[in-house]
């Protein structure tokens, strides 16, 4: 992470993904209320559409990177030991990082049985 | 106890705009300099400086400093020295310039130059038309110079001593001063500073009347220093009352409101300035506006319940006029008068606002003494510019938006001066110890313990005092008892004790040291203004209605020592031009 | 009206409290009034105050849980009893003297004064009255520090986060047409700190006494940023 763009950047990233996640929330909610897959095997075809797959890896990359950012302020503002500090930014990374793979995974697997 | 010193090349006192601006041509040539602040620096009075700062740049009307140079020598009453009012004049062009090169965010005119208003006692040609020569930033001109001037030190990485207080310059036996003891206010410890030469800007004194337009600060803390260290104070009799500062709290409205098209009325509705001043109206000089008010409440025409003021009708200006060029004036109506002057008008009454007299300095800002043959002897290491000095530019009466100009332009002289003068590397005299054991008396003076009179008690029985003998109207009688009080007043300051003989920011103990100065000031006030046996300027006496050329156009010289009085030759001769001879003064 | 003011003197006191003063309220009084009336009951206290009339920004104080101008709040305005305390999140001196030198590197820290490249003209640099305008509500600030120790950010980071205050006369350089320094002050911006702390919590903005808008000047300047960077 360099020092130079970790101002700018972040807080650039924070808002497009925050665009980002409002739309696709939207999108998601009306797609539920009107068009909810009514069975595990629908669901699974849902998932398995790419543009659903991409759609759904890029909302859980833009809610990681929103949450990091976020994390990151709250910890930059209130953890001032710089160990302490260091030791929790790499465990919410370790975490989003797991989370992120994870999410993966299980589209991954969705689509490859479909 | 062991003193803590420091050695500068130049000590500045007092970081208002002659301070800052001084300190910033030093700072610019590299030299070693210590301005020493009882404020953080942008605290100080020229922050409150509102209307604007005069400049023949002609960007609405023609003009040039010529004309400038005639008004302010009839503004003067004709007592301003014409050498130092021409120098003023010619370097008031270069001196604007030089601001908005540094960010002073001016107003601006259509094509881009920077905005002029008109204001009082400007005239075009030599007496005609109104002229419009004051650079203006809204109405919150001084705010924006200080503010920039302060910018500009931060750029130029001047060394400040912010919440220092000057205590006592330090003289030798052979006349030069050799810096001054200063007093950190946060730890109440003392701290000597030598340096190769000393400048007070200090300011005003306008603390020592009651109703003011001047700030808690303004306790001519620098005239007193000079008038302890043997130096006298020059025309102290002219102090200016203010024509509009609002009715019974003393804030200031400023000029800038009637060179805008406000205008005075009385309980009648009349434009009583149509009056006393037919071609000027409310653009006369100021003492006469002054005098002209408090004779329409004199002669019962005032306004308000009790008749005690009269009122400045701003709303046919309209809104955007208002919002645009008098945005401060309009927040400070409502918030001290609790009127909008886009709605009613703004009640006013004088005010206790500037002294044009000081320390005495030639336009270069040495401190100089004058002797009554004309010659004057300067006082080694000593330079004083601001409010603290008369150079003399105002005479008996300053124009407005001259105040601003004289602080920057003699700030600038000043500090140009100490750069020549340290240009040979002169070395530190040595310090005259016993005069630094005199000095620090004057702090542990205060440690006496025991009970007595409290500063407070004091100080508010010197500014009533003061207020009603040596206000607008001042009559043989009002002022011999005058001269009787502050004298009784002077006697009683070594039963004044402090409560609180604490270290840390004792605040007590600075309002303490201030007393002392506002007296010391206030006895140069009456006794020069009881001598003076004539009417000239804001020196306004009953008994003595005209002005007497023949026998009064001198400046008045007070000495602390012995409360002596002596009196020094007017310079009529400006440094190029003709003489402007004394005229009746007619607007 | 009673007052509860908030007194230490390093000298005599091992801790803070607040003291009780009944001060009689007179027409038109204003709290710097009332805080010079508690000063004659009681020499000790100290506080600062210069012009009485809101510009040289000197006494700034917390009331009742609002920073506020002593000289420019009218008593009559505040609920009884009045509690006053120094600016919050700054060291104490003494009562309601606090220490305001972090707040005073931050202005330093934003180089704030005009910077102009081009050789200077013999006359004024010119301005358009429009370009003019874009200074109002800019370089009013008087430093009082009402916002600035009203920000919880200042609060958490004061010694790298440059505060309202300081970004709002950043950006009065930024947005001078006269200044020529735009790229230097936003690279000298950039990083998690100096001005991305600012989390628009808009205390700032609510307790300016000038009603100046630091949060509005801080969304400008990451604007500018955001457009030079593409």
């Amino acid at each position: 992470m360099s020092r130079q763009a970790s101002g700018l950047r972040a807080w650039a990233l924070q808002r497009i993904s925050a665009v980002y996640l409002g739309l696709y929330l939207i999108y998601m909610l009306g797609h539920l209320s009107f068009n909810a897959p009514e069975t595990y095997e629908a669901w699974r075809a849902y998932v398995a559409d790419p543009g659903v797959t991409i759609g759904m890896l890029l909302f859980v990359t833009a809610l990681l990177i929103h949450a990091w950012v976020g994390i990151r302020d709250v910890l930059i503002d209130y953890i001032h030991p710089i160990m302490a500090r260091v030791g929790l930014l790499s465990l919410f990374a370790i975490g989003f990082i797991a989370c992120g793979l994870w999410f993966a995974k299980v589209v991954f697997l969705a689509s490859v049985a479909a | 106890m062991t003193l803590a010193r420091r050695r500068f090349d130049a000590l500045i006192i007092g970081a208002g705009g002659a301070g800052l601006n001084a300190a910033l041509q030093l700072a610019n040539a590299n030299l070693r300099v210590a301005v020493v602040s009882k404020v953080f620096p942008t605290r100080s009075h020229t922050v409150a400086a509102q209307g604007g700062v005069n400049a023949a740049l002609a960007n609405v009307f023609e003009d040039n400093w010529h004309w400038h140079m005639f008004d302010t020598v009839k503004g003067s009453d004709y007592l301003g020295d014409q050498d130092a009012i021409e120098y003023m004049c010619r370097e008031a062009i270069p001196t604007v310039y030089e601001l908005e090169h540094n960010g002073v965010p001016f107003s601006r005119l259509d094509n881009g130059k920077i905005y002029q208003r008109a204001f009082g006692g400007q005239s075009q040609n030599f007496g005609g038309a109104q002229a419009a020569r004051t650079c203006a930033a809204a109405d919150r001109t001084g705010h924006a110079i200080l503010h920039t001037l302060y910018q500009q030190n931060i750029r130029a990485r001047t060394h400040f001593f912010d919440e220092y207080f000057g205590v006592e310059l330090i003289r030798d036996s052979e006349g030069a001063i050799l810096g001054a003891l200063t007093l950190e206010i946060e730890t109440g410890e003392p701290l000597l500073i030598e340096a190769k030469t000393t400048l007070l800007a200090t300011g005003g004194c306008g603390q020592v009347f009651r109703t003011t337009s001047n700030a808690h600060i303004n306790t001519g803390d620098g005239m007193a220093m000079a008038l302890r260290a043997g130096v006298p104070l020059m025309d102290m009799e002219f102090f200016q009352f203010h024509p509009t500062g609002i009715a019974g709290r003393g804030m200031l409205i400023t000029e800038g409101v009637r060179g805008e098209g406000g205008y005075l009325v009385n309980k009648d509705g009349e434009r009583f300035m149509e009056r006393y001043a037919p071609n000027a109206k409310d653009l006369a000089s100021r003492d006469v506006v002054a005098r002209a008010i408090v004779t329409e409440v004199k002669e019962g025409r005032g306004c308000g319940p009790n008749a005690d003021h009269v009122l400045l009708k701003v709303d046919h200006l309209g809104e955007d006029i208002i919002a645009k060029r008098l945005p401060g004036i309009r927040e400070s109506s409502k918030i001290f008068a609790g009127v909008d002057p886009a709605v009613e008008p703004i009640p006013v009454f004088p005010t206790a606002h500037y002294v044009m007299g000081g320390i005495p300095t030639d336009r270069l800002g040495h401190v100089v003494v004058p002797a009554s043959d004309g010659s004057e002897q300067i006082v080694p290491g000593l330079y004083a510019a601001g409010e603290c000095a008369c150079v003399s530019v105002h005479g008996a009466n300053r124009l407005g938006g001259n105040s601003l100009l004289d602080i920057l332009v003699f700030g600038r002289a000043a500090g140009q001066q100490i750069i020549d003068h340290l240009k040979d590397d002169p070395e530190h005299k040595t310090m005259d110890e016993t005069a630094v054991e005199q000095a620090v008396a004057r702090l542990t003076r205060w440690e006496q313990p025991g009970e007595g009179i409290s500063v407070r008690e004091l100080r508010d029985e010197f500014r009533k005092v003061m207020e009603d003998h040596a206000g607008v109207f001042r009559t043989d009688d009002i002022m011999s008892e005058g001269v009787a009080k502050v004298k009784a007043l002077r006697e009683k300051l070594k039963d004044v004790r402090l409560g609180d003989q604490s270290k840390v920011f004792n605040t007590a103990r600075i309002e303490a040291l201030e007393l002392e100065n506002l007296i010391d000031i206030g006895m140069a006030i009456v006794l020069s203004a009881l001598e003076r046996k004539e009417s000239r300027g804001a020196h306004s006496r009953p008994d003595y209605t005209e002005r007497d050329d023949a026998n009064w156009l001198k400046h008045s010289v007070y000495f602390k020592e012995g409360d002596r009085l002596d009196y020094k030759p007017v310079q009529t001769k400006p440094l190029t031009v003709d003489t402007f001879p004394p005229k009746p003064r007619v607007y | 009206m009673k007052f509860f003011v908030y007194r230490y003197n390093p000298d005599v006191d091992t801790a803070p409290h607040m003291q009780e003063y009944d001060v009689e309220v007179t027409r038109g009084m204003m709290l710097r009034d009332a805080l010079m009336e508690i000063k004659r009951q009681d020499e000790a206290f100290a506080f600062r105050h210069s012009c009485g009339e809101g510009v040289c920004g000197s006494d700034a104080v917390n009331v009742n849980g609002s920073n506020l101008l002593g000289c420019t709040t009218p008593v009559s305005e505040l609920k009884e009893p009045v509690n006053v305390r120094p600016l919050p999140g700054r060291p104490v001196i003494r009562d309601l003297v606090v220490d305001m030198s972090q707040f005073y590197q931050q202005y330093r820290a934003v180089k704030p004064y005009l910077i102009h490249k081009d050789p200077l003209p013999e006359q004024e640099i010119l301005q358009s009255p429009e370009d003019r305008d874009k200074l109002d509500g800019l370089y009013e600030c008087i430093m009082c520090g009402c916002c600035s120790t009203a920000c919880p950010s200042f609060w958490w980071n004061p010694d790298k986060f440059h505060g309202p205050q300081a970004l709002l006369q950043a950006w009065r350089f930024l947005a001078d047409s006269r200044d020529q320094a735009t790229e230097e002050r936003l690279d000298a911006l950039e990083g998690p700190y100096k001005l991305y702390r600012c989390h628009s919590i808009m205390n700032c903005v609510e307790y300016c006494p000038k009603s100046l808008n630091p949060t509005k000047a801080i969304g400008k300047i990451k604007e500018l940023m955001l457009k030079h960077s593409i």
